[in-house]
């Protein structure tokens, strides 16, 4: 991605405060040119599926692990199941609580998924994985 | 086994006479199967599950007792392993004890007396035995709950805590007091749910621990108490409250636990109403009669998703994205209703709400 552009940011979290931080944090970037939440990753999913992908754009995608109905790790699986000019104009990020290892370990387990962050979100997190 | 109830015993022996004397002689004392061979032993091991002592005579025509035991073990470990026989060669009691695990060898020709102790000896031994393992058993699944609780730390515990330390982090960097208004009041939402969380466990300890208390429950009492915990939530939330209560004799059960499962379901019924609708509603019926009550919850919310609807009572199993839940409550529910021999049906309709149905026999035996 280019450094100049600017990029789209979509959290999926099913906490509602998680959400209002993360988007507070995207949009004192900066960088940020539009900012979506979803607390329901079926409705993240139904979104991205019914969106056709913009050539000019491209978006980060936080997502929670534990979340209820449909969890990160189910969310992720059902993305990489998307075509592939859609999958593509995605960058994911998973962004946890959890201090499970084998919820850490499955994270490499997803070829879509870029790296896991650990929960708080900050400003300092952020910029570092912004570049 | 239940007190008073006949040890159990299976004896296998190819010479009919043989069989027909250990019955004859032991059938008062004791609840006695005879097998002239092995085959016919398993149906009996197969269809008496309460099979406490197993005799068997070594030298049999298709195998000896040794063989049979050893055989035996590994299917049914539990019947503890006696062998009978007249040849009292090093060499085959050696064999029994190590590849048998005989409990007793019983020589040939035997007295009343040495084969009763034996049994007795050895249905202690089988009491012990079954006693561990069910001991055991429990063990386990208190592990794998420790286990389940571990991992629902992280998440409820962790979860909230973290989206505190990052409200206060970002709030430095605010200063639009609005908005510094709505984040406080998330994070404060935060806070609330960790205080559930923990209340909530407390109730699941008390009720794993501790003892059901049986004393005589006034209904309209009980529900007044309810009634006044839920009077703010329901005028803050404006969902009408209606409930009533149909007593007219008395009722012996454990009031704690009642209080807990009616609680926690009107905090359901009122926690997953349709946000904007303007005719919220929580109906309670409470009908005592023939000894037994019954408690229907009713609300016109959001529903349960027929997909959900199995897990509803599963530890740490949340069916919604909305609204705060520990994924405690309704096992909690479902614990409680287990010792007080009660049972609770759901139906639910999306979009159009829940019913949750109790029913809970009086204790006739009053308080104790």
């Amino acid at each position: 991605m280019a450094q100049s552009k600017k990029l789209n940011f979509m959290v999926v979290d099913d906490s509602k405060l998680d959400c209002f931080i993360a988007e507070k944090i995207i949009k004192n970037t900066g960088k940020c040119e539009s900012i979506r939440s979803f607390l329901q990753a079926r409705d993240a999913l139904a979104f991205i599926s019914s969106t056709p992908p913009d050539e000019h754009s491209h978006t980060i995608l936080l997502v929670d692990i534990q979340m209820p109905v449909m969890n990160g790790f189910q969310f992720v699986e059902e993305f990489e199941k998307l075509p592939k000019e859609i999958i593509e104009k995605y960058t994911i990020y998973i962004i946890s609580s959890s201090i499970n290892e084998t919820d850490l370990s499955k994270v490499h387990n997803y070829k879509s998924v870029k790296q896991f962050l650990n929960k708080p979100l900050t400003s300092n997190n952020l910029s570092v994985l912004l570049g | 086994m239940k007190t008073g109830e006949k040890i159990k015993i299976l004896y296998i022996d190819d010479e009919q006479n043989n069989l027909n004397g250990f019955k004859a002689t032991f059938r008062f004392d004791y609840s006695v199967l005879i097998a002239a061979n092995t085959s016919q032993a398993y149906d009996y091991l197969r269809d008496h599950s309460d099979i406490a002592v197993v005799l068997c005579d070594q030298r049999m025509p298709d195998k000896t007792g040794v063989q049979f035991f050893e055989e035996m073990r590994r299917t049914y470990p539990n019947p503890v392993r006696m062998l009978i026989t007249g040849y009292t060669d090093i060499e085959s009691v050696i064999d029994s004890v190590n590849r048998g695990h005989i409990f007793r060898y019983i020589k040939k020709p035997w007295t009343d007396n040495d084969v009763k102790s034996a049994i007795e000896e050895g249905h202690k031994f089988f009491l012990t035995h079954s006693l561990l393992a069910a001991k055991n058993q429990e063990l386990q699944s208190a592990y794998d709950e420790l286990g389940k609780f571990a991992y629902s730390i992280t998440h409820d515990v962790r979860g909230p805590l973290l989206s505190v330390i990052g409200g206060l982090e970002l709030v430095k960097e605010m200063s639009d007091l609005t908005e510094i208004r709505e984040l406080l009041e998330m994070m404060a939402e935060s806070v609330r749910k960790l205080d559930e969380y923990i209340k909530n466990t407390h109730e699941y300890y008390k009720l794993k621990r501790g003892m059901v208390q049986f004393t005589e429950i006034d209904f309209h009492t009980l529900m007044a108490d309810i009634a006044a915990l839920f009077r703010i939530v329901s005028i803050n939330e404006n969902v009408e409250f209606i409930h009533s209560v149909e007593q007219n004799e008395p009722f012996h059960s454990d009031e704690i636990s009642i209080k807990m499962i009616l609680s926690n379901l009107l905090s359901n019924a009122f926690n997953y109403q349709k946000k904007n609708a303007a005719d919220k509603k929580v109906v309670v019926n409470i009908v005592v009669k023939d000894n037994k009550v019954t408690i229907s919850v009713t609300d016109n919310g959001i529903g349960i998703h027929p997909d959900h609807i199995d897990n509803i009572f599963t530890m740490f199993y949340r069916a919604t994205s909305e609204e705060t839940g520990s994924g405690l409550g309704l096992y909690n529910v479902k614990d409680a209703l287990n010792k007080l021999g009660g049972n609770i049906s759901v139906e639910s309709e999306l979009n159009k709400g829940t019913t949750f149905t109790v029913n809970i026999p009086g204790n006739t035996h009053g308080s104790k």
